[in-house]
Formats: C-alpha cells, structure tokens, sequence
C-alpha cells in the first residue's frame, strides 16, 4: 500500500528552484528576464511583432505609473491618459513643423543649443524646433509632473470617489483642449511630421527594433524606481496614506506633500512614456488619449495586481500582447470551427473589436474573486510554530529600554499647557473652556464618562479637529494650529481608542511609519539609494525591531506579519510601539488596555511605568480605575466638555462631583 | 431673422427639455449616492440600453422611423406601453447589477465597488456594440410633428411631452418618497444605514428599490432621448451620463431636489453655453464645473452628503 503512494516527488520544479540559494534568486530571475526582454527581437526577426512588443512596453509603463498613484498612495485616478497626453504632445511640438514662430534675435540662444532652427521661407525666416528626445524624456517628464502637482492639488480634500470624479473631468477637458487649440496641435487631424529620434547619427525612422529597445529601457529604469521607492521612506508614507490617512498624518507623514509627490511621480512617469509613444508613432491626435486609455491602464494594474510592481507589469504585457497579437489568431480559430460545425455567427466574431468586452469582464471578475490582482503586492507568510505562538505574560515592564531611551531627561516644568480650549461639532460642544497642564515626566489620566470629550482632547491636542481660539503650549511652543503630522514632528505621538493600525501593511513596516518624521529620505535619495540612505534605512528596521522586542515574542515573530492579522491585544501593543518609534516626548495613550484581560492589563501597565520611568511624560484616557490608580499621579475629570475635577487619584475618586457624574445625583448623596 | 434675444430664449427652451432629460438621470445617480454612497458608472449603459430597449419596444408596436405618426389614443396607448416597457426593462437590468455585481462587494472598503460599475459599463457598452453594432438607429417616433409660434420662441410637442412626463415622474418619486413606507425606509437608510437596519429595515431591500427607481428613470430619460434626437446608438451613454452625473453633482449629489435643479441647470449651460461660446468647448464648461463645485462647494446646492473626508 504505502509503497505504491509516493513514488515521484509532487512537485520536481520546486525541488530544481529549491536548489537555488535564496538570496541568487532574484538577481538570476531579473538576468535571466532582460537576457529575454534583449534576445526578443533577434529571436522574433517580424517587424509588426516588435511594433506590437514595444507599444506593449509603453503600456507597461503607464501602468507602473498609475500604480505610484493609485497602487501606493491609493488615489483613483481615472484621467491619467491626460498626463500621457501632455508628453506626447510636449515632445510632438517640441520637435515637429507644427508651431512656426517667426525668427527673431530672441531663439538665437537656442538655435545655439540646437534646440531650434532658422528656417528660410519667403515672407521671413521662421523657427524650427527640433528639440532632441533625449532631452525631451526627461522634460515631458517635469512637464508632466507639473501638471500632476496642478490637477492633484484641488483634489486633495475630496474622499476616493470624488477625486475619481474629479481625475476623470481633468481628463475629458485635456484631450478636447488638445482638439480644439489646432494652432498648437494641429487639432483632430494630428501632429504630423514629429521627429524619430537619433541616437549618435542613427536615425530610428519607421524601423520598430530601436523604440523596442527604448521601451526596455524606459520600463526597466520605472520598475528600478517604483520598486526602490516602494521600499523606502517615501513609499511607506504613501502606503500610509493608502490605508489611513488619519493615522499616517499623526504618525508624521505630511498628506499634501506626498499626495502631491505621488501624483507628480506618477504624472511624470506618463509624461516620459508619451513622448516615446509619440516619437514611436511620429504623430498625435486627441483620441489617442480619451477616457477608455485610462480605463485601459487601470484595468492592466486591476488585472496584475494594485500595487504590485511586477504584477502591473505583467497585466500590461499580457492584455497587450492578448490584444495585438492572440484575438485575431482566436477570432481566425473561430470561424474556422463555425465553419466546420456550420454555425453562422461563429464565423462573423471579431474578437479584436470586443477587446473593452474583455477589459469590462477583468474588472467585474478580478474585484468579485480576485482584489489582490495575478501577483499580489503582499505575499502571505506561513504560521507561527507552537513556541512562537505562546506568550508569557510579562511582568515588570519593558527591559532594555535604557539602551534605547532618547527621551529627554531634562525636561522640567509643564510640558503640555492647554488654555481656552472650546471644541463645536454644530450645536453641540464636546469641550467647553478646558485648562491643563501636564507636567515633564508625569503620567496624567483622563476619565469621563462616554462623550466627556476625553478622545476629542486628544484630537485637539493632535491637530485633528480645530483649536480655534485655544492656547496649546508644548515645552514652551504654541502647537494649537499645527497640523497633525507637525504635532507629531514637535514630538507628541499617540494611538487611537478604535486602534488605526496600517492594515496591509506589515507590522515592522507601521513601526517605520513612525519613524517617518524622523527619517530624512526624500525621493531622489530613495533613488539613488546613496550609502547615506542605505545606512539609515538598516538603522530604522533594526531600530524598529528593537521597539518590537520589548515585548518579548508578542509581537516581534510577527514582524513580517501583516498589522490587520493580528490579535486585538497586539494591534494595540504595535499601536503603542508605532507611537514610540516617533520618539516622543508626549505620549497619549487612548484607552490602551481596552478588551485586554486582566493579566495583559497588568503586564501593560507595567510597561506604560516602565516608559515613564525613563523619562517619558504619558497621557492617558482609560476607564479600568485600578489602572488609573496604579498609574497617575494626577487625574482630570471631564464630564460633559467640562473639566469637573482634577486631582491625586485617591481624591478624584473620592469627589461629590465625579460620582454624580459616573453614578448619578442619589450616589453622590450616599456616599457623603 | 431671429434676434439674438429670441434665440437666446429658444435656447432657454431647449435648455430646459435636455434639463428635464439629464434631471430624470441624475436622479439615479443621486438616489444610489445618497444610500450607498457609490458612484454607479453602470447607470450611464443602462441608459443607453434602454434606449434600444425603447426603440424594440416601438418597433413592437409597427412603428418604424418616423413616418408612421399616431394621434389620440392610440398615441398615448403607444407611449404608455414604450415607458412602461422602457423602465421596466430598466428597473430590472439595475437591480440585475446591483444582485450580481455589487452586493457580494458591500463592505468592501475603498473603490472596488465604483472600479466594479466601469467594468460592467464597459460590459453593457459592449454588449449593444457586438449585437447591434456602431452604426446609429433611426429611432421609432410616433409623435406627430406639432409647433406652437410664441412670439420669436417655438415649441413643439415632444418638448411638452419630454416636461409632462419628467414632471409626473418627479412628483410620483416625491410622493414615493416622502408618503410611501418604503420611501420612509429609504430616507431613514440614507441618514444612517446602521441604525435604520436595528430599526427593522430591510436595507437590501432599500438599496434594489433605489436601483430600480435610479434605473427606471433612467429608462424613461433614455426613451425621451430618442424620441427627441430621433436617434440612438451604443456611444450615447458616456456623454449623457457625465452631463447628468455632473448635473446630480451640481445640485448636490444624494439630494432628490438637487438632481431635479442640477439636471435643468446643465441642460441649460449646455444650450446656452453652445450658444454664446461654442460647442466644441461645451464640454469643457460642463467638466469645469463638475471640478469646480466639487473642489469648492462640495455639497453643491441642495446637498447633505460630503464628499470631503471626515
């Protein structure tokens, strides 16, 4: 019986990949797919394949840069082809007969430059411009980041859809300014006579073999950027964004900046691609960049993958080439069998024609039964073994927090003042004129019955809701209209009573997130990855893992885990390590033990005065009194808005006031 | 000669036919936004489908083109069928996406449901071009061709119909609305989906009457183009639907009595726009106040919604 079981083993491929070593697998699979993507065309010698290949590659790159937009930061963006239009046409003006000023001393500099020519035509000389595509690559590029950065901006406060909206009518409006303005584009005739490019006398002409190279080219250089700017500072900034924006702006990331940034990127990486597209094609016109473009790339990253980088590569190059080069040999096979099986309608179906029928059915099925797309962003991880699974509860607080505690010892006096502070949502006042002060080093409590105003508070003090008219003061400096990310710059981090974790990101990834405003990587240095950057990105994730391990096994056998797979216990104990990565000097902590049994409370609590013993001054709302007893040594309490008492807490507790307030007015008259 | 103030009011005319039309779809758009918050881009070819649902049912009745002209009766009995057929057809077709497209994805968070209505857009566009084809339909038209002379204005009878048949629409959805139970459900729904479910409210329930009420007004609109452009064709979705969505944007999404003004108030820009700028920029005027009232006024005229993140 058991001998006739296993005789080969299931899966010899895997034992033939097994043998590879790890770390060469990458490297031989990227030598191995240029060592293709270069032989292609030696290979394959028929010129309308290597046409069809490097439009391919055009399309690939537009969707790795509606991936920066859309897959990174999470902006639906439906009116990208606008961005690809504004290169194409930026180059196809650039280097065309189409805009003819007349000759004047003023393009003498440029004639210099060999950015124009002095034509002679009777009636006086005009201008030709005859800009280089390597010159215009990267000026389409800018161009077309601008516009992003112009586009972007109004959408900036509008939720998904709306900004979805708002992309769609930038589209519509580009390619019909781009057909009614034929002075400059020649309107829906098109460009014509846009130069090929040159590459040291060569001239690309017509011929498809040099755009194909190109195309490598360009897509190599896009996937190199996305990859390396998704692994870095400003890319978690943006996945932050993606899954909550609330939280990213209190964890530190600046929402306008990299919204911005992530449109710009992405607009640029359209911008480069349509001056290829167009030097390629040697015209333009207005269709070629309408609404069912932008569908198009969306349904190329819907179909590899959002936010996946080799996934939205592979859905452009497959729905391609299944466009260009398998729907007619499909639509041949078919009518070939109708006309075996005599079936009339058979032999008429023109698959070619129904390709958006095929883009509609990706869409519908992949968000029915597939979201994550052919190659998802996140790839899961195995389960925990049994030892790593079982905690101790821990008793004690943190250890090795000494080694690492960068707070400020000398810190004296009020480190937080609040004066004046009214906060209106409509008629109803969540806070009414309430003062305090917090001084350095002390853990102050919050208590209130629920809708106090205790987690409004803490999003005043946060940035989240307006101060208008209050003073908030810390360490001395006025923070009542900061934003939130300056708040947390100023070095205030907090978490959230509903816990705002970065879901689908990876634990060790959201405590880098916190660590966001105290990192200095902009885009160019996540680039180039220069020693510098190299340097401080290995110091955040051993940092980050050094935060993750003072709590024990919890949470640091799941730092690879994604934050959403955790268990409510340990989404709140990484919300607190999140917030520590930010090396504050305030920490408010919103209800912290909530849903923890009493073990964890006690192991928490511990942990919280072990943090402030090192200097870490703590505000904290909890409603568990023995933890408040145990932990303050002063509490405020709010009731209604109002701040009704504030004390040691043996005589909060002990307040006529606070037990009206939780118990009602017959209590209060009891317990005289 | 017209002078420029008679043509100025011709348009105001014809303003008001097309509002009327891109009223009656914004309120599909607006009835889905405001219980669901979804921005339905399926609503767009569940018009256009409709209008050939329409012309079959036109057809059905012997009338081909517009040289058979019915009066009477008989005209009325033709137009009662050709909407009631029209919308229902439509009715259906909504609830249809809603059951098999939308549903398994409530809950969902984020624009996998709105990515959903592209691609069944896309889909229904599709559909029509494969079996129909591009070319466009002589639309079926039994309405006799009748013009009132007022002054330097004209006014002929398929605008008077286009305005009886959107008013008696609106003011059967109001009374639906405001007096019906399931009007009642519907409104409580839209304030807070959550509580008006622990209330008893069948909310699925909720959501395919909003489907089918938005897509059978889509119908009625979509049979009211035809037989006023005496036309149809698979490409007249996107156009209209994005006049009538910014149209529902205007008045502000998710409000009934929005969309009713949003609608006129394009139909009117459209005309006049055409009239004292130019065509080829109409478009581009409707798409800047799609942007611009979005961006700074995002509630739009009647709207309660808020497209701006909390």
């Amino acid at each position: 019986m058991r001998s006739t079981r296993v005789t080969l083993p299931r899966d010899w491929t895997l034992g033939l990949f097994g043998r590879i070593p790890a770390r060469m697998r990458t490297p031989l699979g990227i030598i191995c797919l240029t060592a293709a993507a270069l032989l292609f065309p030696l290979v394959n010698g028929s010129d309308a394949d290597i046409d069809s290949a490097a439009n391919a590659l055009a399309f690939a790159a537009l969707a790795l840069g509606l991936n920066i937009v859309v897959g990174f930061a999470g902006l639906l963006d439906l009116g990208y082809a606008a961005f690809f239009a504004i290169g194409a046409y930026a180059y196809g003006v650039a280097s065309s007969w189409q805009v003819q000023p007349e000759w004047s001393s003023f393009w003498e500099p440029f004639r210099w430059l060999d950015l124009v020519a002095r034509y002679h035509q009777a009636g006086g000389d005009v201008v030709h411009f005859q800009v280089s595509f390597w010159l215009m690559l990267p000026i389409a590029a800018a161009i077309a980041a601008f516009f992003g950065v112009l586009f972007g901006a109004p959408t900036l406060r509008l939720k998904g859809d709306y900004l979805a909206i708002v992309t769609l009518g930038f589209g519509e409006i580009v390619p019909i300014v781009a057909r009614n303005t034929p002075s400059i584009t020649n309107g829906a005739m098109g460009l014509n006579g846009v130069a090929a490019p040159q590459l040291f006398g060569y001239d690309f002409g017509v011929n498809a073999t040099p755009y194909y190279y190109v195309g490598v080219a360009l897509v190599a250089f896009l996937i190199l950027t996305s990859q390396r700017l998704k692994d870095s500072r400003i890319g978690r900034a943006w996945m932050a964004i993606r899954e909550d924006e609330i939280a990213a702006a209190t964890m530190g990331v600046d929402r306008v900046r990299f919204k911005l940034l992530a449109f710009a990127i992405g607009a640029a990486f359209a911008g480069a691609t349509g001056t290829f597209y167009v030097a390629k094609l040697q015209t333009a016109t207005p269709e070629m960049f309408m609404f069912p473009v932008s569908v198009m790339v969306l349904v190329m990253i819907v179909f590899g993958g959002i936010g996946s980088v080799w996934g939205v590569v592979v859905g452009a190059l497959l729905l391609q080439i299944l466009q260009s080069w398998f729907l007619e040999d499909l639509s041949e096979w078919l009518h070939a069998f109708g006309r075996l099986v005599h079936i009339d309608w058979l032999q008429r179906v023109q698959l070619a024609s129904s390709i958006e029928l095929i883009f509609g059915l990706i869409l519908v099925l992949m968000m029915l039964y597939r979201r994550e797309g052919l190659i998802p962003a996140t790839r899961r991880v195995s389960g925990l073994s049994l030892e790593e699974q079982t905690a101790e509860i821990g008793r004690g607080g943190f250890d090795g927090l000494t080694a690492m505690a960068a707070w400020d010892r000398a810190d004296s006096g009020p480190l937080l003042e609040i004066s004046g502070l009214t906060v209106r949502f409509g008629g109803l006042v969540a806070l009414r004129s309430v003062e305090l002060s917090i001084p350095a080093r002390a853990v102050v409590a919050v208590i209130g019955p629920n809708g106090s105003g205790k987690s409004t508070l803490f999003n005043a003090v946060t940035g989240l809701v307006p101060a208008d008219g209050a003073e908030i003061r810390f360490a001395g400096h006025d923070i009542a209209r900061l934003r939130p990310h300056e708040v947390l710059e100023r070095g205030i981090a907090r978490t959230f009573q509903n816990i705002r974790l970065f879901p689908n990101l990876t634990v060790v990834e959201n405590i880098m997130i916190g660590m966001h405003a105290r990192l200095a990587a902009g885009p160019v240095g996540a680039l180039l990855r220069l020693p510098a950057n190299r340097r401080e990105e290995a110091a955040a994730r051993e940092r980050a893992l050094e935060i993750l391990s003072l709590f024990g096994n919890r949470l640091l056998p799941r730092a690879d885990h994604l934050a959403g797979s955790l268990s409510y216990a340990n989404r709140r104990r990484a919300e607190i390590a999140r917030a520590l990565a930010s090396q504050p000097r305030l920490l408010l902590l919103d209800e912290p033990t909530a849903g923890m049994n009493p073990a964890e409370t006690r192991e928490l609590a511990d942990q919280i005065q072990s943090l402030n013993r090192h200097g870490l001054t703590i505000l904290l709302i909890e409603h568990k009194l023995d933890v408040v007893a145990m932990l303050a040594n002063t509490v405020i309490v709010l009731d209604h808005g109002e701040k009704i008492a504030e004390g040691p807490p043996e005589v909060v507790r002990r307040a006529e006031e606070v037990i009206r307030a939780y118990l009602g007015r017959s209590a209060a008259l009891a317990s005289v | 000669m017209m002078s420029d103030y008679g043509v100025l009011l011709q348009q105001v005319v014809n303003g008001l036919s097309l509002g009327a039309m891109y009223a009656l779809l914004a309120l599909g758009f607006t009835l889905v936004y405001g219980i669901i918050e979804l921005i339905n881009f399926a609503h767009f070819n569940v018009f256009m489908i409709s209008s050939f649902v329409g012309m079959w049912a036109l057809e059905l009745l012997g009338i081909s083109g517009q040289s058979r002209v019915l009066t009477g009766l008989a005209l009325a009995g033709a137009l009662v069928f050709a909407f009631a057929v029209t919308m229902l057809a439509a009715g259906v077709l909504g609830v249809a996406i809603e059951r098999l497209s939308l549903r398994p994805l409530r809950g969902v968070p984020g624009t996998a449901a709105m990515i959903t209505t592209i691609g069944v857009s896309y889909i229904l566009f599709n559909i029509i071009l494969l079996t129909v084809g591009a070319g466009s339909e002589n639309y079926p038209n039994p309405l006799p061709v009748v013009r009132w002379q007022f002054g330097e204005v004209m006014l002929e009878l398929k605008q008077l119909l286009i305005w009886g048949v959107a008013l008696a629409l609106m003011v059967a959805l109001h009374v639906f609305v405001s007096r019906t139970r399931l009007g009642k459900a519907m409104r409580a729904t839209a304030q807070d989906a959550e509580a008006a479910r622990m209330m008893g409210v069948d909310v699925d329930r909720v959501i395919v009457t909003a489907f089918f009420l938005g897509s059978a007004l889509a119908g009625a609109a979509a049979l009211i183009f035809g037989l006023y452009y005496n036309y149809t064709s698979f490409i007249i979705g996107y156009t209209a639907g994005l006049r009538a969505f910014t149209a529902a944007v205007l008045g502000g999404i998710g409000s009934i009595p929005g969309a009713m003004v949003g609608g006129l108030l394009i139909g009117l820009i459209e005309t006049l726009g055409g009239q004292l700028i130019a065509v080829r920029w109409t478009d581009v005027i409707i798409f800047s106040i799609l942007v611009l009232v979005l961006v700074f006024v995002p509630t739009g005229l009647f709207g309660r919604a808020t497209p701006t993140k909390s």
